[in-house]
Formats: structure tokens, sequence, C-alpha cells
């Protein structure tokens, strides 16, 4: 079985005459959790869309070492979970937060065959184990930002994929709302160690189990190592194209500038 | 008030309207879930003028006008789901686009057209009472069709109504099942032509589902409420135009619009909502 989890070698992807991601590469190893950081238009989701299988590409992508197209098979698609952005629901929509996570068991369940209670179970007990039974029987639109982006997690793990891919998971959340998403990320990855891709723009909050950021630059990797290197004023700096500083007090990463 | 409504039902021309009233009314009422909570109102109206521009042509070759409207509303789905799935065209704008389209061909073959145009405009109306059993047992297939798709695929639906591209992640037949609807909905709204028409069925394909909304967070009670307030406006509609001597298409989205009034104004949904927000500003 090969070690790399995601192989993506010179991939480009083209929407009209713009060009959103220029032959990046990244080889992603089983169990690693890996930042992908860049400004706004940088090519971020467009990585992740690729490996999720939203996007049509040129260029290689494996995983697990089978070659994948944006065309993929229901066992393809269950390896692969996947996070999405913070998005409105709307406060009506008849669906409960255990019904969200259990959509997630859905591919996996297969056509003509009944969830079952014991599914209803399943994503009770994981609800259970991500401190979200609280909010199993209350309708999904109207819990805060916060609490549906970790419904929208247990949705991901529900699905038991091999990686999981998330986009942006903290936007648009307070500070505080955000650390929390952040632990339970990291007690994901800790506890199931899985392999893991964490779009961002904001490197100031990111889980502490990550170790390795990839930069993207107008659709470009602009460097791809160790979390320390990649989070350096130097290497920020050419990142953003602003004089930029960064440094460390107890632990946590703050940023400076003019 | 009764006696006289029994009698009537044993005539054959009633006992279709009554039987085809119920079958529009659950067919109608079924779909509506989709189109409400896809947020898709315009999806009727595209594929009632589909059938339209299909029946205008199909007079024009000498071919029978329902079934051109009914091949038509087939091609118009068959076309919308590729087309609503670009990127670059949002959904509604699509509907709202393909809805023109179809418009200035009806319009371009209703001003080429130089016999009579009654066998097209009866499309635009309907008439429950001059059914023929064919026109009955089309909608009865096809309301069976859609009864045992929403069985079969409830899990799936309910994956593809919440998210489509999340359900697409978790490895669910999204685009199948998105397709099928449209598909459907295209089939629901050309066999229905002959019962309320193509311009009455937009509220039958938006009320009971916009019912529904104001009621339950349940799914499934979600079909079942929906079901229910289409196949109750039917029949009190009918039976309304029957005893008040009225058209039975407007008798029957008036009372869909008096049965949502009432959701709307009882709605234990709102009251929750307005019971929340004010405990947020307390």
């Amino acid at each position: 079985m090969s070690e790399h989890a995601i192989n993506l070698d010179s991939v480009t992807v083209r929407k009209t005459r713009t060009v959103l991601l220029e032959s990046a590469s990244l080889h992603v190893t089983r169990g690693e959790l890996v930042g992908v950081i860049g400004p706004n238009g940088a090519g971020k989701t467009t990585l992740l869309n690729v490996i999720a299988g939203f996007e049509k590409f040129e260029g290689v992508l494996s995983i697990f070492g089978r070659p994948e197209t944006h065309r993929r098979s229901r066992e393809s698609r269950l390896r692969v979970g996947y996070v999405p952005q913070s998005f409105p629901v709307d406060p009506t929509f008849p669906i409960l937060a255990v019904e969200a996570v259990m959509t997630g068991a859905i591919g996996r369940t297969g056509l003509f065959r009944s969830p079952g209670r014991r599914q209803r179970e399943e994503a009770m007990a994981l609800m259970e184990t991500m401190r979200l039974a609280h909010l199993a029987a209350r309708p999904l639109g109207q819990l805060s930002g916060g609490e549906r982006q970790k419904v929208s997690l247990a949705r991901a793990i529900i699905q038991r994929p091999d990686i999981l891919l998330m986009d942006e998971p903290t936007a648009n959340l307070d500070i505080a709302v955000q650390k929390e998403v952040l632990d339970l990320i990291d007690e994901i990855h800790r506890k199931d160690g899985l392999t893991a891709l964490f779009v961002t723009h904001d490197f100031t909050m990111l889980p502490t189990a990550m170790r390795r950021a990839v930069l993207l630059d107008r659709g470009s990797v602009l460097f791809d190592g160790d979390i320390e290197t990649a989070l350096s004023g130097e290497t920020l700096t050419r990142l953003f194209r602003y004089p930029l500083e960064t440094f460390r007090r107890n632990g946590r990463r703050f940023i400076s500038y003019d | 008030m009764i006696d006289p409504l029994v009698d009537v039902l044993t005539y054959p021309p009633i006992q279709r309207a009554a039987l085809a009233c119920v079958l529009c009314g659950a067919s109608c009422s079924l779909l509506s879930v989709f189109v409400v909570l896809m947020k898709m109102p315009l999806i009727g109206v595209s594929m009632s003028h589909a059938a339209f521009a299909g029946a205008v042509l199909g007079m024009l070759l000498d071919i029978n006008p329902f079934l051109s409207g009914f091949v038509m509303c087939l091609v118009a789905a068959g076309a919308l789901g590729p087309l609503s799935d670009r990127t670059d065209l949002a959904p509604e704008n699509m509907l709202g686009i393909l809805f023109s389209f179809l418009m200035g061909i009806a319009f371009l073959g209703m001003g080429i057209l130089t016999r009579t145009k009654a066998g097209v405009l009866n499309l635009m109306w309907g008439s429950l009472l001059t059914l023929s059993g064919f026109d009955v047992t089309i909608l009865a297939v096809v309301t069976g069709v859609l009864v045992l798709f929403v069985a079969v695929f409830f899990k799936e639906i309910r994956a593809v109504l919440f998210n489509r591209r999340l359900a697409r992640a978790s490895g669910v037949p999204e685009r199948m099942i998105y397709y099928a609807l449209l598909f459907l909905t295209g089939a629901v709204v050309s066999s229905n032509l002959a019962t309320v028409g193509g311009l009455l069925i937009f509220a039958l394909l938006v009320q009971p589902g916009a019912t529904a909304l104001q009621l339950t967070y349940n799914m499934k009670h979600f079909f079942l409420i929906s079901a229910a307030s289409g196949i109750g406006a039917c029949a009190s509609g009918l039976v309304i135009s029957y005893i008040f001597d009225l058209p039975s298409g407007a008798s029957v989205v008036l009372m869909a619009t008096v049965i949502f009034a009432a959701a709307y104004l009882f709605s234990p949904k709102r009251r929750r909502a307005r019971l929340t927000e004010r405990n947020r500003i307390i």
C-alpha cells in the first residue's frame, strides 16, 4: 500500500482564460495534518476541490496510489471526507442536527438500504464523543455558526474517511468558537490519525498538531515545509507582499505589521 | 348537500375528475417539497411553458399536442440539469432564460399557426371534467413512479435537498437523484396540463411545500403534510367548484392559498423562532 495518501503532480486548473492553479505539486504522507495557507484568490479552495473530486484538472492526482479524476466511484468518494466553510442554513429547513450528521453516512450505507435505527444510534454516539449530544434534536438552521461547523465535522467523520479535507472551517467564527473548533480538529486527528488538509487564510489560528504548511500564491506553491519556517516573517512577507513580523508568546503565534 | 355530491360521483366523468384531482394533488405536492427546499419556484413555470411550446410545435407539425408537450417537457428537464450544473450560471437565472426562451418559441409558433389555437390554450387552463381515461392513466403512472422514487430514495433525496455538494462528497449519487427529480418535474407538469393546466400548476408546485415548511422540522412529516395539503386543496377545490358552480382550477388554487395562509398564521415554527429571537434580545 502506498505511503503517500495524496500525490498531486503538476496539477493545473483553468476556468475560461483564468488559471486558478498552475502546475501545483503536493505529496502528503499518511497521517499528516497539513495546512494550506495563502491570501484570498491564491487557489487554496481550488486545490482542495481537485483532491475532493469537485473540479476538472490537468495533471496527475493519486489517492492512496490510485489515480483519480473529478469523476469518482462511490468507494473513492467515501475515502475522502469534506468539511466546507460555514454556510447559512434556512432556519425553517426540515433537518435536525443528528439527521445532518447522518447524511454523511448515506453513501456508506448504499442505495436501496435503510439506514435504520443503528445509524441514528451511531450518529448520537459520535455526537456524544464530540460533546455535541445536546445539539442533536435541534433544527440545524437554528444552530450558531460554530455549532453548525462542529456538526459539519461530525458529518464528515461519520463517513469514516481516510482523508479529511477542511475548507476554511473556522472562517467567520468568533475567536473563542474558532478555538473550540480547532481543539476538536486536534482531538480527531490525534485519536483517528486521519490524514488531513486544513485550508485557511488566517495563519494565527491553526490546529496545534499541524507541523507542515504549504503556502499558495496566485495558483502556485510558494513554499512547502515545516510550519515554523512557513510562518516566519520573511516567508509571510514574500507571500503577502507586505512587511510582516511574527513572534510567539506562551506558545501562541502573533503577527505584527505597520 | 352530501347526497347530491354522492350521486354525482356515480358519473364516470366526475369519477375521473375526482381521481385525477387526488392524483394531481399528490404528484404536485410531493414535487413541491423539492421545488420549495431547493428554492426553484420558477421550475414549474419553465416546465409548463416547455409543454406549451411543445404543444404549439405539435400543432404546427400535425402531432398530438399533448404528446409533443410531454416530450418537450422531458427535453427541457434533460437540458436543465447539465445547464444548471454550470458554475458560471446560477440555476435561477438559467431557469429564467429557459422560461423566456420557451415563451418566445411558443409565441412564434402561435404567430405562424393559422388554425384555431383552442387546443393549445386548453393546456394553459386545463379542464377536470373533460379528461379521458388515458389522461388519468398517464397521471396515475407518473404519480406512482414519483411516490416509489421518494419512498425508495428518501435518504438520498434528503441529503441532496440539504446540500448537493456535501451529498456528492459523501458518495451519494446526487447528480442521478437531482436529474431524476428534474425529469419527474417535467413528467408531473406535462401529465397535469389536462387537469389544472400550465398556468395554475405553478401554485400547486409551491404552496403545499410552503405550507409544510410552516409546520414541521421532520422531513418525513414534511412530505406527508405537503401531500395532505395538496390533495386537500384539490379535493376541497373540486367540491367547492361543483357546489358554487365555479371554475375548478381557480377553486383548487384558491383553496391551496387558504391552506397556506392558515399554516402561516398558526405556524408553531414561526412562534418558536419569535420566542428564540425575543429571548436573545432579553
